[in-house]
C-alpha cells in the first residue's frame, strides 16, 4: 500500500526550461529591436522633413535675386554709381471675356490712370480680345489695380535694362538684342558672366570724369567740325581706364540699330596713322639700345629726303640743321627721327615697337578692338615708321605704349574691370630703368618751351608733358587732305599717374575760336594751322583743367 | 551590453533630433528676416538708381544753370590747400607744390 509512484520530471523540466529560456531571450531582443526600429523610422522621417526644410531655405536664397531667366547683372562705376540696372516692371493686360461689369471697370481704371484715352480702351474691351492696357506701371498703381480684385486684369512681370547715364558709356557698355544677348561692348564680352552672377560688375571708369571729358569733345567737335573724336584717360601704373570716350555716341535706352560706321568706337576699334606721336618711341628705342643719348647731336640734317618715290620733308622749314636728340623730339623733326631710326635699324625698332604693343592686335575687355595694318619692313618703311607714318595702331594701344614709356618701363594691361589690389600682377619691367626719366623730361619741354608743339596744354599745377601727332589720312593711292590730330599727354610728369590721349578725326580750322596762350600772355583768334598743336592739345588742356581738381583731390587709387 | 549600445544610439538620435528641432526655429527666423530684407534691398537699389540719375553730372549741370549759376564757382587747383595733422599742430600746405625750376 505504501507503494508510491515517484515521477521524475527533472529531465523534462530541464528541457522545458531551456526552451522557455531560449524563447524568452528571442522575444526580449525582438522587442528592443522593434522599438529601436520604430524610433529609427521616426528619426528618419523627421530628418527627411528637416532636410526638406533646409532645401526649402536654400531655394529661397537662390530666388533672392530675380528668378526670371532674362536677368542680367548690373554694371557700376568705380564709385558704385549705376551705369546699367536691371529693373523689374509690371505690364497690365486685360482679358475682356472675363470682365463682369465693363462700366464699373472703366470707372475704376479712370480713377487709377486718369490720363488714358478711355474711348480707345472701351473699343478694345468690346472687341473681346486680350490687350495690353498699360506698360511699366508704378508699384502704387499696381497695388491699386490689384485691389480692384477683377479677374480680367492680368499683371505680367517684365525685366527692363536701363541706362541712367544715357550716351555716356555707350561704347564701353554696348547693346543687347531682343533675345537678351549682348551684341557689343561689355554686354557682349561679359555676356555669360552677367547672366550667371547677381553681383554687379564693377568698372574702373569714373562717371564724373567721363562726363567732363565727353562734354569737351562734344563742344570742340562743333568748333573743329570733325568727323569724330576720342579720348582715353588711363592710370599709367596699373592700366585702369578712368575714362574712354568715343564721339559720336548713342543713347543705349533707345535700343537703336547702329549701322553708320561713323559710330564705331574710335578709341579702341579705330586704326589710324598717328604721325609724330611715334617719334617718342623711336627716341626711346634709341635710348634703350644705348645708341643715342638725349644730348647726342645730329649734324647737317637735310630739309628733304628722298626714299623711293616718296619724299620726306620737315613740316617746319625753320628747323635748324644741327639738332640734339632732345631738340629733334621737342621740335618734332622728321629728318632727325629718320636718322635715329636708321641708327637703330629695322630689327631693333621693330622689336621695341612689338614690346610696347603697338604692332599687333591687343587683348581687351571688349571685343571691339582694331588690328594695326600689317606691313613689310624695308629701308623706306624704317624711315617713315621712325616719324610715325606708314604705321597704324589704335588710340588704346598708343595710351598703353605711352604709359609703359612714362611709368619706368613697366608693362601694364589696359583694363575696364575693377580688380582687387591683390589681383594686380606684379609689375614686369620691359624697358630699362632710367629711360622714362629722360623721355618724360623731353615730353615736359614739348609743353613748356616755345619751340615745343604742345604749349596750349601747359595748365598750371598739373605738370603736363606730351607729344603731338598730325597725320594725313590715307586714301586710294596715297594720302588725302583730311587729318588725324592726336595728343598723347602724361601728367604729373615728375611722378606720372595718368596718360591722356585726345584724337580728332578729320578736324577743320575754326575762324572764330579764341585761344588763350599758356606760355605767354595774350590770346589768338582763329585756328592758324590744322595741326594737333592747335586742336587736340587745346582740348587736352581744357580737359585737364576740368578733371584735374577731381583727380588731385577726390580720386583715390584703389 | 548590446542593450546599452542600443540605448546610447537611441539617446544620441533623440538628442540630434532635439538639436535639429531647435535649429529649425532659428532657420525659420533667418528665413523670415531674409524675406523682410528682400523688399528693403530692392527698395534701396531703386532709391540708389534714382539718386544716381538725379545726381548724375548731366543733371547737376542742368541744376547749375537753372538754380545755382552764381553760387557754384570754379576753384583753381593752385588755391586748394591741404591740412596736415602733425601731433597737436595743424599744418596748412598747398595741395600742388609749384615747381620753381620751370
Amino acid at each position: 500500500m505504501n507503494n508510491k509512484k515517484n515521477i521524475i520530471l527533472e529531465e523534462y523540466e530541464n528541457e522545458f526550461l531551456y526552451k522557455k529560456s531560449k524563447t524568452n531571450l528571442d522575444i526580449q531582443f525582438n522587442r528592443i529591436a522593434f522599438i529601436f526600429f520604430v524610433f529609427l523610422m521616426i528619426s528618419v522621417i523627421y530628418s527627411i522633413q528637416l532636410l526638406h526644410l533646409g532645401s526649402l531655405k536654400s531655394d529661397v536664397q537662390t530666388n533672392y535675386a530675380p528668378s526670371i531667366k532674362d536677368y542680367r547683372a548690373d554694371i557700376i562705376d568705380r564709385n558704385g554709381n549705376y551705369l546699367v540696372k536691371t529693373v523689374s516692371s509690371i505690364d497690365i493686360g486685360i482679358s475682356p471675356i472675363e470682365v463682369i461689369d465693363k462700366q464699373k471697370l472703366l470707372i475704376n481704371l479712370k480713377w487709377i490712370f486718369p490720363e488714358k484715352d478711355y474711348v480707345e480702351v472701351e473699343k478694345k474691351l468690346n472687341k473681346n480680345k486680350f490687350f495690353n492696357f498699360e506698360k511699366k506701371i508704378s508699384s502704387t498703381n499696381y497695388q491699386k489695380i490689384m485691389s480692384l480684385g477683377d479677374k480680367s486684369i492680368r499683371p505680367e512681370e517684365q525685366l527692363t535694362r536701363i541706362y541712367p547715364q544715357k550716351n555716356l558709356f555707350s561704347h564701353i557698355i554696348g547693346q543687347i538684342d531682343d533675345d537678351n544677348k549682348g551684341i557689343s561692348g561689355l554686354e557682349k564680352s561679359f555676356n555669360e558672366k552677367l547672366k550667371q552672377t547677381n553681383e554687379p560688375l564693377k568698372l574702373t571708369v569714373d562717371t564724373d570724369i567721363q562726363f567732363l571729358i565727353r562734354e569737351e569733345l562734344v563742344k570742340f567737335q562743333s568748333i573743329f567740325r570733325s568727323k569724330g573724336s576720342a579720348a582715353i584717360l588711363m592710370n599709367v601704373n596699373n592700366g585702369e581706364i578712368i575714362s574712354l570716350v568715343s564721339y559720336p555716341d548713342f543713347d543705349l535706352n533707345k535700343r537703336e540699330k547702329i549701322v553708320d560706321l561713323n559710330f564705331i568706337n574710335r578709341a579702341t576699334k579705330g586704326v589710324y596713322e598717328l604721325g609724330s606721336v611715334f617719334k617718342t618711341f623711336t627716341v626711346a628705342a634709341g635710348l634703350e639700345e644705348g645708341l643715342i643719348d638725349t644730348d647726342t647731336e645730329f649734324l647737317n640734317l637735310e630739309k628733304r629726303l628722298q626714299c623711293g618715290k616718296s619724299s620726306i620733308s620737315e613740316y617746319d622749314n625753320k628747323i635748324p640743321s644741327d639738332l640734339t636728340v632732345e631738340q629733334i623730339l621737342i621740335r618734332s623733326g622728321n629728318v632727325g627721327s629718320v636718322r635715329i631710326g636708321q641708327k637703330l635699324e629695322i630689327i631693333k625698332l621693330k622689336n621695341f615697337l612689338e614690346k610696347i604693343g603697338v604692332l599687333k592686335k591687343m587683348k581687351f575687355d571688349i571685343n571691339e578692338v582694331g588690328e594695326p595694318i600689317p606691313f613689310r619692313w624695308g629701308k623706306c618703311k624704317l624711315a617713315t615708321v621712325s616719324y610715325g607714318h606708314g604705321i597704324t595702331t589704335t588710340p588704346l594701344q598708343l595710351a598703353r605704349a605711352y604709359a609703359i614709356i612714362s611709368n619706368g618701363g613697366f608693362d601694364i594691361e589696359p583694363s575696364l574691370i575693377k580688380k582687387d589690389l591683390k589681383n594686380y600682377q606684379q609689375k614686369k619691367r620691359i624697358i630699362k630703368a632710367g629711360i622714362s626719366e629722360k623721355i618724360n623730361t623731353i615730353l615736359r619741354k614739348i609743353v613748356t618751351t616755345k619751340e615745343g608743339t604742345a604749349g596750349l596744354a601747359n595748365i598750371e599745377g598739373y605738370e603736363v608733358g606730351g607729344k603731338t601727332g598730325t597725320a594725313n589720312k590715307t586714301s586710294i593711292g596715297g594720302y588725302s587732305k583730311a587729318k588725324v590730330n592726336t595728343f598723347a599727354g602724361i601728367f604729373p610728369i615728375s611722378n606720372p599717374k595718368y596718360v591722356l590721349i585726345v584724337l580728332f578725326d578729320e578736324p577743320k580750322t575754326s575762324s572764330e575760336y579764341i585761344y588763350e596762350y599758356k606760355n605767354k600772355k595774350g590770346s589768338y583768334k582763329g585756328t592758324p594751322f590744322n595741326t594737333a598743336g592747335w586742336t587736340s592739345v587745346e582740348v587736352a588742356g581744357k580737359i585737364i583743367e576740368k578733371i584735374g581738381p577731381i583727380l588731385a583731390t577726390k580720386h583715390i587709387e584703389n | 551590453m548590446k542593450q546599452l549600445v542600443l540605448v546610447v544610439i537611441f539617446v544620441l538620435i533623440l538628442i540630434t533630433s532635439l538639436v535639429k528641432n531647435s535649429t529649425k526655429e532659428i532657420e525659420d527666423q533667418i528665413f523670415v528676416i531674409n524675406e523682410n530684407i528682400r523688399p528693403l534691398k530692392s527698395e534701396l537699389e531703386d532709391v540708389l538708381l534714382e539718386f544716381n540719375y538725379l545726381s548724375s553730372p548731366e543733371k547737376l549741370v542742368q541744376y547749375q544753370t537753372q538754380y545755382f549759376e552764381k553760387d557754384l564757382i570754379k576753384i583753381e587747383i593752385m588755391n586748394i590747400k591741404e591740412i596736415i595733422e602733425n601731433n597737436e599742430t595743424l599744418e596748412i600746405n598747398d595741395l600742388i607744390k609749384k615747381n620753381s625750376n620751370e
